[in-house]
């Protein structure tokens, strides 16, 4: 325990200076975008981190999750004029509802089913968001989200925005790491490694599953509300399947069960794309590629797969 | 006359099936099972591979409906829910073939049992509420004390799947005494081990008895069976064949005709 705690209060100790350090030295309103997308990223994997990496489901469809935050917001924003303030619990109201009707029947499947279920979903919504013009604007989307503020601050300062979005991920870590920590990531946890085991322990998982399933749909609703109000135009391209199995492939790189590590693979991808604009028409391939290699070689991923073979090398001493 | 006088004093079983039946396509895994179980005894069952044990233990803890007959724990019906409610009625299990959490430490896997002991949530856990810290200080209290009552405290913090297979097993006891059941079911917890670390499992067993545990033990160690077991019932192709104490089933015709078959040494002591 006692290592385990000092690596983590070591990742803090990097973490909280890079990020506030960032916001002060970094003038250029481009570069402070990049690192707040690398934020909204973070958010959309931690979030699928619980589902897939803890609780060991897949989810292919995940974007739509996005996509209706982000949806749900610009529609109460535009059409209602609702405030963004307002329309935030909204959008989490609306995005868990869904996520529970969804759920309910979805998490029946397990494996490949689930991943094709989920898929499936994803495609729906995508469809919905391209096709139910009058009211998402079609396949031009829409414009003129507000953008947010608070008081006297306005966060279309990139620098404000910047610090906005890292304080609820640091918010949002702080949470995943608690809950993990927890009875209930315990729980979590055990349904991975056998869920039969969890249940004769008295794991109702099949509630637990759709709970969390929840969460990590609240968690890509709030990564789509601050999408929206950052770039303050959406259309159904930023939500689509290509979106999903970008967020597997983060999870997957960052080391599925790793928190930290879901902030290294969000942070991996988003920049990737940045430095090889070559691969721009190749993207899916890199991706594809990333993924293979790394299931491969490191079933649990990147940090986690490291991890194992540290930990092999320790425990061969028993 | 005598016979219901006495009967207002006997405790009630614990355990108790009726008749009890479960088929899987062709195969009938147990054909009208009815046996009882009194509170803090211990009951062997024996048979064949293949005779049906787990599935009996699976059918009592819910794993698989019956196709027939009913089961009662304390006058309760228990047959037809949810695999995670018996638990909280008091019925917890090991598994034949190891099923730990591999990936979460020994301690951890302990305090996955006591889920059902524990009440903290999610929003409990992630504001940190002082009653939610206290009892997952207390919860970790009594894991470890658990880990020390089957002799691997000294392992709290390695990866259960590291873990030598004997030790597995202990950690499986474990965790599954961390529910508080009143009922333990152990299927074939010897298996794979050596004979000192099986003679420190029968020496487990008792201990857990001494705790007012009311047990079910399937093993096919003998030696085991026949030293710690008050009771034992034989199962032989899903019917049973035989029921008494373990004098009786060794003096048991039947069963030495079903055991014996046609090898020489006797398979009571194979696998
Ligand atoms: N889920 C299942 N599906 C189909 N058949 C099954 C299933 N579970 C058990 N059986 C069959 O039921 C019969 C009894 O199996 P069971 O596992 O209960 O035997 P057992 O007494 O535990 O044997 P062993 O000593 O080998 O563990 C076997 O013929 C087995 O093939
Ligand atoms: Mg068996």
């Amino acid at each position: 325990m006692k290592p385990e705690c000092f690596k983590n209060r070591l990742y803090y100790g990097i973490f909280l200076p890079v990020i506030a350090v960032s916001g002060f030295v970094i003038d250029s309103p481009y570069y402070l975008q990049v690192l707040t997308f690398i934020g909204i990223n973070t958010l959309l994997t931690i979030g699928l981190n619980m589902l897939m990496g803890y609780a060991g489901q897949i989810s292919l469809g995940h974007a739509a999750f996005y996509g209706i935050g982000a949806y749900t917001t610009t529609i109460l924003t535009v059409h209602f004029d609702f405030s963004p303030w307002a329309a935030l619990p909204c959008t989490l109201v609306v995005t868990g509802m869904v996520a529970f009707l969804v759920g309910l029947p979805m998490l029946k499947l397990t494996g490949y089913y689930l991943g094709m279920g989920t898929l499936g979903f994803g495609m729906i919504v995508y469809v919905l968001f391209r096709e139910w013009s009058h009211v998402t604007g079609g396949s031009s989307g829409m414009v003129g989200i507000p953008s947010l503020s608070l008081g006297p601050v306005s966060f279309s300062d990139s620098r404000n925005y910047f610090y906005l979005v890292w304080m609820i991920v640091l918010v949002c870590i702080v949470f995943c790491q608690r809950l993990i920590q927890s009875r209930v990531g315990r729980a979590l946890r055990s349904i991975s490694d056998s869920e039969n085991a969890a249940k004769a322990l008295g794991v109702d998982t099949k509630d637990l599953k759709l709970k969390i399933f929840i969460l990590s749909a609240l968690f890509a609703a709030m990564a789509g509300f601050l999408y929206a109000h950052l770039v303050t135009f959406i259309s159904p391209g930023s939500f689509d399947f290509m979106v999903s199995i970008r967020m597997v492939t983060m999870v997957v790189i960052g080391g599925m069960a790793s928190i930290w590590g879901a902030l290294l693979g969000a942070s991996v991808l988003t920049l990737l794309p940045e430095c090889l604009h070559a691969f721009a028409d190749f993207e899916m391939v890199v991706y594809g590629l990333i993924l293979m290699l790394i299931m491969i070689f490191m079933p649990r991923g990147l940090t986690r797969g490291l991890m194992d073979i540290y930990e092999r090398s320790v425990s061969k001493q028993i | 006359m005598s016979a219901p006088c006495l009967n207002r004093f006997e405790k009630p079983p614990l355990l108790r099936a009726d008749s009890i039946s479960k088929a899987f396509g062709g195969v009938q895994a147990l054909l009208n099972v009815s046996f009882e179980v009194s509170e803090g005894t211990i009951l062997g069952i024996i048979g064949p591979n293949g005779a049906g044990k787990t599935t009996l233990f699976n059918v009592i803890t819910s794993a698989y409906p019956p196709d027939s007959g009913q089961l009662f724990l304390d006058r309760k019906k228990i047959q037809n829910r949810k695999v995670h409610e018996l638990v909280r009625l008091g019925i917890a299990r090991t598994f034949q073939n190891v099923e730990l959490f591999e990936n979460m430490t020994a301690l951890e896997n302990v305090m996955v049992g006591q889920y059902t002991q524990t009440r903290c949530g999610i929003f409990a856990a992630a504001a940190r509420l002082p009653w939610a810290v206290a009892e997952e200080k207390q919860a970790r209290e009594e894991a470890m004390a658990l880990l020390s009552f089957v002799g691997i405290a000294q392992y709290a913090e390695n990866r259960s799947g590291n873990l030598p297979f004997g030790w597995q097993r202990l950690l499986e006891i474990a965790r599954a005494l961390a529910a508080k059941p009143r009922l333990l079911l152990l299927d074939e917890p010897a298996a794979g081990l050596n004979a000192v670390e099986t003679r420190r499992l029968g020496n487990l067993i008792e201990r857990i008895r001494h705790q007012g545990v009311t047990i079910l033990l399937v093993e096919h160690d003998m030696n085991l069976t026949m030293t710690i077991c008050d009771r034992i019932i034989v199962l032989n192709y899903g019917k049973i064949l035989a029921h008494g104490t373990p004098e009786e089933i060794q003096s048991n015709p039947a069963v030495m005709a079903a055991y014996l078959g046609t090898s020489e040494v006797s398979p009571l002591i194979y696998d």
